[in-house]
């Protein structure tokens, strides 16, 4: 089945009762609410296709996981229209279950009180998943996950790890050849992370899934993802490659150059611009929306001048999200 | 379909207090203090009286008696579990009960019947030992056992459904907390749990009737320990059936509702 997510104007309002403050305040918002329009979500279009893994970037209460909520089929979209592999996952609820597979961040779907293998089990019954096929997926995923060690525990006896762990595992039992992630590594050590990180890969990669992760962990995104779509606001701010959203929001590179002779006059080169010098030391920096790439400049700068010495100091994707929030807040 | 293969889901209450034997202790020992207090009181009540509110000696400790043994029936411990619809709303994981291809309102009476079931073992466990030590009478005949324990059944739904229903509250206030407290002082009060209902006064019987709570309980031991004669049965079944009927519909209406009003935390 193909799992390409198409999502088209998609926006979502939500209605809400303001409290006024104070006493007098709350007794008049009883009497009198004051009801006021929340845009969560903001003709959004975006596809996704299949095998294919995108991060949903965003601040907190950007719309990320309202924009999930209407692809799992858990919110109606008050207008636009979504697609999870051929399902109008609002109108048909359960077929779309059949073909997606959730984790959102800490709430576990696990059942507390029982070990994870009888929530696997429960799981198997309610996808009616065939026990053969049942087992083959949870010896790959003890492979890739290392259950094992800890599924006949009981999940209230578990840690986050293990749990989250357990949590992806739950979420991919029934074979979904779509997978919707929100934040499934928060509050994760670096450990865990890396082997989650692996797991999905591994799921992309070989298993074909689409994966959408919405995530504020930028070493994630970085490892996995090849496409992003940022909103702010409920807007659309962004659908691209991280060079892309480099390029746009994180061209805040610089060249620390040593030139050989301290005298030399340094003139103005495309794009770049002399942001300090001291002497023999000059600082580079981007010029402009036709800056080069650090790399680009770094080529640039070695061919203009005779250097002693050359760093690059380049914005990480972290300074790069920054940069994306604050211009896309400036911009609504 | 998915309800043929769900059927492992009625065990996740049962199996978490077999996973809990603390918590089956404290039920054991809490239904035997419970029983011998009750059957105590009642005894003691009617030592000197012959028959009161049109009961017996033996009527009443084996209403109380019995009572106490099915109140058992839905009092399973989900909150220690982090099972409970508020709780599940409270932690936003109610979103999963609707990304799974059984409906939320199956699930949910899914478990209810594994709960219920479970209770009953345990109620049918107490009763067959009572019975045997001689606190409780046995049925007056085969007919009454058999429209008592008809009685019981469709009592039980009409308990479901108010539970269903408080549990429903949740979707609007996100906590039932206080509609539980009363509920279950509703509940004992209405349906007989403290005293059966022939003890109160006539006006409170008849608002008493006007509510589900005495169908759940007060009819079907008022059947089988034949202060309700099986002349009358007839009538008091379909009381309780339409009671079933009228809450399975409001019930049905709330979840169509409560969809709508699925929330969790977080943009």
């Amino acid at each position: 089945m193909a799992g390409n997510i198409e999502v088209r104007g998609l926006s979502r309002t939500f209605h809400t009762t303001v409290r006024r403050p104070g006493f007098t305040g709350a007794l008049r918002s009883l009497v009198n609410p004051e009801r006021v329009e929340k845009h969560a979500v903001s003709d959004i279009s975006f596809d996704v296709a299949a095998g294919e893994l995108l991060a949903l970037l965003g601040p907190n209460g950007a719309g990320k996981s309202t924009t999930i909520k209407m692809l799992t089929g858990i919110l109606t979209p008050t207008s636009g229209e979504a697609r999870v592999a051929g399902v109008v996952p609002y109108r048909e609820r359960e077929r779309n279950a059949r073909n997606i597979g959730a984790v959102f961040g800490q709430r576990t779907q696990l059942w507390w009180d029982l070990p994870v293998r009888e929530s696997f089990a429960i799981l198997r019954d309610i996808y009616q998943v065939p026990q053969a096929e049942h087992a083959a997926r949870l010896r790959e995923f003890d492979e890739l996950l290392e259950l094992s060690a800890f599924w006949d525990t009981r999940v209230r006896h578990l840690s986050l790890g293990q749990r989250v762990r357990c949590d992806l595992a739950a979420a991919l039992l029934h074979d979904p050849p779509v997978v919707f992630l929100d934040e499934p590594t928060i509050g994760m050590d670096v450990v865990v992370k890396e082997q989650v990180r692996e797991f999905l890969r591994y799921q992309v990669a070989e298993r074909g899934r689409t994966v959408l992760l919405t995530t504020h962990d930028m070493t994630e995104v970085e490892r996995l993802a090849e496409r992003v779509v940022l909103v702010n606001h409920g807007l659309l701010v962004l659908d691209g490659t991280l060079d892309e959203m480099r390029r746009r929001f994180g061209s805040t590179w610089q060249v620390r150059a040593t030139l050989a002779d301290a005298h030399t006059t340094v003139g103005p080169l495309p794009g770049i611009t002399l942001v300090h010098r001291e002497g023999p030391q000059v600082v580079f920096g981007p010029d402009g929306a036709a800056a080069p790439t650090v790399h680009e400049a770094l080529k640039l700068v070695i061919e203009r001048y005779e250097v002693t010495g050359v760093a690059v100091d380049e914005a990480d994707l972290e300074d790069v999200m920054r940069a994306a929030y604050a211009q896309a807040k400036a911009e609504v | 379909m998915a309800l043929l293969y769900a059927w492992r889901a009625a065990r996740v209450t049962p199996l978490g207090e077999l996973y809990t034997p603390p918590r089956m202790t404290g039920v054991l020992l809490r239904l035997t203090v419970q029983v011998v207090l009750v059957a105590s009181l009642w005894r003691g009540l009617y030592a000197q009286s012959g028959t009161t509110a049109g009961m017996d000696r033996g009527q009443a400790v084996t209403y109380a008696v019995l009572a106490v043994l099915a109140s058992r029936l839905r009092e399973l411990d989900q909150y220690a579990g982090r099972d409970s619809v508020m709780q599940h709303m409270h932690f936003g994981t109610i979103v999963y009960w609707y990304l799974r291809p059984l409906p939320p309102q199956r699930y949910h009476a899914l478990r209810a019947v594994g709960e219920q079931l479970y209770g009953l073992a345990w109620a049918s466990a107490g009763y067959v030992v009572c019975l045997a030590a001689g606190v409780v009478d046995p049925p007056g005949s085969a007919a009454v056992a058999a429209v008592s324990a008809l009685s019981l059944l469709l009592g039980q739904l009409v308990l479901y459904y108010v539970m269903l229903l408080i549990d429903q509250f949740c979707f609007w206030t996100l906590r039932n907390s206080a509609a539980m407290l009363i509920l279950v002082f509703a509940q004992n009060l209405l349906s007989g749990v403290y005293a059966p209902l022939w003890f109160f006064p006539h006006w409170f019987i008849t608002l008493s009737s006007f509510l589900p709570f005495q169908a759940t309980l007060s009819v079907p031991l008022s059947l089988y320990v034949g202060r309700i004669p099986l002349s009358d049965a007839g009538l008091q079944l379909g009381v309780q059936a339409g009671w079933v009927v009228a809450l399975y519909l409001l019930t049905r209406f709330v979840w169509r509702r409560a969809a709508r009003r699925v929330i969790s935390q977080g943009g």
